[in-house]
């Protein structure tokens, strides 16, 4: 499959022996990509289709054409007391969230990667060591402290421990060492401090990893159950997830409605992602690495 | 940019930029320095202290309590973690979970890579085809683990009716102890494969064309440039992958639970999952942090070893 | 709500001290209060129906408001447990069954609830939340297990139809006569688990533990017998795990589809089995030497850090008995309520599907007692679920399944 993979489009080559391995790697490419794209797409489409199957229970071999498809399971969804209340809140904390982490990851990441001081490597080991316990252990310290503070049922209670990510720390530390130290120098030359060799080098240099890190951030917000199920608890306050997971009832779950709430569910991230991976790409053009 | 040696190791060395601490220059200067580096670290540092630090802290604490989370607490010093160091059944979860990322981190990382390198070319309709490829990492586990049990289901399930077809008798995947864990690797690996690939075309972005040019000039073929350009300069989002993939994998816990429930019989049982029923289940909250603090160790200790190790192979522009 | 809460709460304890000092008698309660309600029972579609409840009762009690919050029913357990450790959980809060009240009470969580008419309660349900006499929860539902069975099957195989008679050889034999592997039916379906095996060991006679709770009680000929009943269907008369059961609704699947005779499950499925075009009805389980039935009940407990201890009692003696209760839940179909008065229930006799509905109540006249054992409950069901999965699925034998779950729980008892 040879260059199509790494280099540039295919017309440009000449033609010749080495052309005809190359459109023959290029179309093996093109049908592995594909029937594996069917593969991940089928779990997604499984669920809309369970999501169109009035009173859909989980059978053993799904039908791939409902019986008599029917939107009444989205009806039902946002018929369900505040669930676009619900949907606003999830939006809300996601949309917070991933602000305040990209603020927070990329000062942060800067100083790892470009401003030493003792004792840099202890401080930053110790800001990965935060991702290595579980959080399902920590809930409970966590919920007595907010407790403390008064901050029980309330967003920014919810808010709080999401601030600060580790991951998206490194993640842009990563994406900031590959910048190369001579734009920093030429900067530094011209006079530029840490702030403006900030803004107006590094921010622009690390957009693909700035925007992978919005996906995440905003996928990680908008996923999470425990702690807002722990720590909101006025149906008012309730987000997505939660509510979801409220449709599965003792003995018997309305699976067509759940499956409904899955598909709500995907297509902001999905859209997001479509949108935030036109930066990822484009990174490249106005980065201005040479 | 030069595939440089000039490597930063992810603790203590830096970059050599100019920025370098202004050290012997005036008082003033070097307080100037010191508001600005915490300027930059402030805004994560208080958050992480507050509502992770804190919480840990606090958990070391419980582990040294008998605690139900209804009665008051009672401390017992170190037994919790003796009666955990005693009980064979500790070893077995941990066991269970480094069989999890033995399995699962070579498929997803090649796999990802693989697709990273695909969608990365011009092929036709590729943003459509990023996105789908991201679609598992978006839908929730419910629905994944009911749709991978109905694959795999032993029976009726698609996977074992291919494999029959080719006269090979499939195994009972989930329903199995044996093949429990393959099951959540296979599925887990599936899901997460647009995550890895996201990461490294963030990365691939970062090399530059020109060095494939000269590469061209020099009449390297692909693969050479594979193992010469690309693989060298993406080893910063290797590394980055590597890291996570293995701090998340010590804490897999929501495909297991959504897969086998830790069954059949305790064979799929991860660590974390123990901690989940400690604290909420079984009340034992002060062995479930006994056991997070355990864990704690150990994902730290492995972290040291690949950061310890990246010196060797993780080259920064 | 509840920032103002624990302030509220918070000043209120600092007042309490001060009149603590001044006096130790409970001043009674004036002024109108607020007091607050964390439950699952509402979830996933009867929200409304708890609506209902409560404006019935804040009408009847105006100085009363209920606050309600409602949480997902498979996660309900994790936000009481923090609430719990925190102590911020409501003054009325649900227990999900017995084996939940059990940890609750045994750690001093719940309050006495003296002066309950304990006569308008059905007695067996009400029994099963009080502790040394006093009651700690007071039941708001109930469901039990039943027997479904397919009668199209039966006339079809020329089998009679399931009397209150039937012991498990009567079961065994229709079951077998039921299965017809080359059509895809088979003749019968009982979930392998601790719900049913503790149940089954009473209707051969047997107990899960023994008298004082000390030891495990089911590792005997008649407790092997038991496991065997529920194990050897698998693969001669019911589906194998290979097969698919075990899985969430495959069981219910397959009844609707008409591909299984019997079935042994709760009186929850009646709604989604309104449709299907078979003809169908229920009888109460067949024992072996005795008859007895699981019940599932759920009740309301009130903390025993509740400030408002009178109002919170008030709202969950109404929440469990009161007429207003009692018809939002018969005419809504929500679970059945948990009074004794059964000429109030008659309606639901004739409301359709199954027609023997009399068998509902009476499965709850023979009920087969849980265990209760406190903080270890949950960890004993894994346990003996885990040991009888493996003995059906043939990697061990039903006696080393027993022997191991002996073992086992008998360390958990130990401490």
């Amino acid at each position: 499959m040879a260059d199509a993979l790494l280099s540039g489009p295919l017309v440009r080559a000449p033609r010749s022996r080495e052309a005809n391995a190359r459109l023959i790697g290029f179309i093996l490419l093109h049908v592995v990509i594909i029937v594996g794209a069917l593969i991940m797409f089928f779990p997604f489409l499984w669920t809309i289709i369970t999501s169109i199957t009035p009173g859909a229970s989980l059978t053993n071999s799904p039908a791939l054409i409902p019986a008599n498809p029917s939107l009444d399971a989205y009806a039902r969804l946002f018929a369900e007391r505040p669930f676009a209340q619900v949907v606003l809140n999830s939006l809300l904390l996601a949309v917070v969230t991933t602000v305040v982490q990209l603020v927070t990851s990329s000062t942060a990441a800067y100083a790892f990667s470009r401003m030493p001081f003792r004792g840099r490597g202890v401080v930053f080991a110790v800001y990965l060591a935060t991702m290595m316990i579980p959080l399902q252990v920590l809930i409970v310290p966590l919920f007595v402290e907010l407790k403390t503070f008064h901050l029980l049922d309330t967003y920014l209670g919810a808010l709080l421990p999401t601030f600060a990510s580790a991951f998206g720390i490194f993640l842009l530390r990563q994406a900031i060492h590959q910048v190369p130290a001579e734009l920093d120098e030429a900067a530094t030359i011209d006079g530029a401090g840490h702030f403006r060799i900030f803004f107006g080098i590094i921010l622009p240099n690390i957009r693909p990893a700035l925007a992978t890190l919005t996906v995440f951030s905003f996928m990680g917000s908008w996923n999470s159950f425990l702690w807002p199920l722990v720590v909101l608890r006025s149906p008012e306050l309730q987000t997505l997830p939660i509510a979801l997971a409220g449709l599965q009832g003792q003995f018997v779950s309305q699976w067509d409605v759940i499956m409904a709430g899955s598909v709500v569910s995907v297509i902001p991230m999905l859209a997001l992602y479509i949108f935030a991976q036109k930066y990822v790409i484009q990174g490249v053009a106005s980065s201005g690495i040479k | 940019m030069s595939v440089s040696t000039a490597q930063t190791s992810l603790v203590d060395r830096a970059l050599p930029t100019i920025a370098t601490p202004p050290r012997g220059r005036s008082r003033a200067v070097r307080t100037r320095y010191a508001l600005t580096v915490l300027a930059f670290l402030l805004p994560s540092a208080i958050p992480l202290a507050l509502f992770v630090l804190g919480p840990m802290i606090a958990a070391l604490w419980v582990s040294l309590n008998k605690w139900n989370l209804l009665a008051p607490m009672k401390f017992i010093g170190l037994d919790n973690y003796a009666k955990l160091l005693t009980d064979p059944g500790t070893g077995e979860v941990f066991l269970h979970t480094v069989y999890y990322i033995v399995g699962y981190l070579p498929l997803v990382y090649i796999g990802g890579l693989g697709l990273a390198l695909a969608l990365n070319t011009a092929l036709k309709g590729r943003s459509l085809l990023r996105g789908v490829y991201f679609l598992p990492v978006v839908t929730s586990w419910i629905v994944v683990a009911l749709v991978w049990r109905w694959l795999l289901s032993p029976s009726s399930g698609v996977v074992n009716t291919v494999l029959g077809f080719f006269g090979i008798a499939g195994p009972g995947w989930w329903t199995d102890p044996t093949w429990a864990m393959p099951s959540i690797i296979l599925a887990s690996a599936w899901k997460d494969l647009g995550f890895v690939m996201i990461i490294l075309l963030a990365g691939l972005q970062a090399i530059s064309p020109d060095m494939y040019d000269a590469a061209k000039i020099d009449g390297a073929g692909w693969w050479r440039r594979l193992f010469s350009i690309t693989l060298p300069l993406l080893s910063p989002s290797t590394f980055f992958v590597l890291v996570i993939s293995l701090i998340n994998g010590f804490q897999v816990f929501d495909q297991v639970y959504a897969m086998t429930g830790g069954g059949p019989n305790g064979a799929s049982e991860v660590v974390v999952e123990q901690i989940y029923d400690l604290t909420f289940r079984y009340g034992k909250a002060g062995e479930a942090s006994a056991l997070s603090w355990m864990l704690f160790i150990v994902i730290l200790a492995v972290t040291v070893i690949q950061v310890r190790g990246q010196r060797r192979w993780v080259t920064y522009g | 709500m509840n920032r103002k809460l624990i302030a509220a709460a918070g000043i209120a304890g600092i007042a309490a001290l001060v009149l603590a000092g001044c006096s130790a008698a409970t001043p009674a309660e004036t002024g109108p209060v607020t007091i607050t309600y964390s439950n699952f029972i509402s979830n996933g579609g009867n929200e409304d129906n708890l609506a209902k409840i409560v404006a019935a009762f804040e009408k009847a009690n105006p100085d009363i408001t209920v606050k309600v919050t409602t949480l997902p029913y498979d996660s309900y357990g994790t936000a009481l447990q923090t609430d719990l450790a925190a102590g911020t959980e409501a003054d009325v809060f649900d227990i999900n069954g017995p084996s939940a009240y059990g940890p609750l009470q045994t750690n001093g969580v719940l309050a006495a609830l003296d002066g309950v008419d304990g006569s308008v309660y059905n007695t067996a349900l009400l029994d099963s939340y009080a502790t040394g006499g006093v009651q700690y929860g007071l039941p708001t539902s109930f469901s039990d297990v039943v027997l479904y069975y397919n009668k199209d099957l039966f006339d079809a195989a020329g089998v009679s139809y399931p009397t209150a008679d039937w012991t498990w050889a009567d079961e065994t034999a229709a079951a077998q006569k039921l299965t017809d592997a080359a059509a895809g039916v088979w003749g019968d379906h009982q979930p392998v688990s601790y719900n049913e095996y503790y149940k089954v060991l009473v209707q051969n006679g047997e107990t899960f533990l023994n008298a004082d709770g000390t030891k495990v009680a089911f590792n005997t000929p008649g407790g092997i017998e038991a496991a065997h009943w529920l194990v050897d269907k698998s693969g001669t008369t019911m589906p194998t795990i290979d097969q698919g059961q075990g899985t969430a609704d495959f069981d219910t699947n397959l009844f609707k589809d008409g591909k299984l005779a019997m079935l042994h499950t709760g009186i929850w499925v009646f709604g989604s089995f309104a449709d299907t075009p078979a003809n169908w009805d229920i009888a109460v389980e067949p024992g072996n030497t005795a008859v007895a039935n699981a019940v599932f009940s759920n009740a309301v407990g009130v903390s025993a850090n509740s400030k408002h201890h009178d109002a919170a009692q008030k709202w969950a003696e109404f929440l469990s008995s009161s007429d207003d209760e009692v018809n939002v839940r018969l005419d809504s179909g929500w679970e059945l309520p948990t009074i004794a008065d059964t000429a109030k229930l008659n309606t639901y006799l004739d409301k359709g599907k199954p027609a023997n509905r009399q068998a509902v109540f009476d499965a709850a006249k023979n009920i087969a007692p849980a265990p209760s054992i406190g903080d270890a409950q949950s960890e004993m069901q894994d346990i003996i679920t885990g040991e009888l999965i493996e003995a059906q699925a043939g990697r061990e034998t039903v006696e080393q399944a027993l022997d191991n779950a002996e073992t086992k729980i008998n360390a958990l008892l130990a401490g």
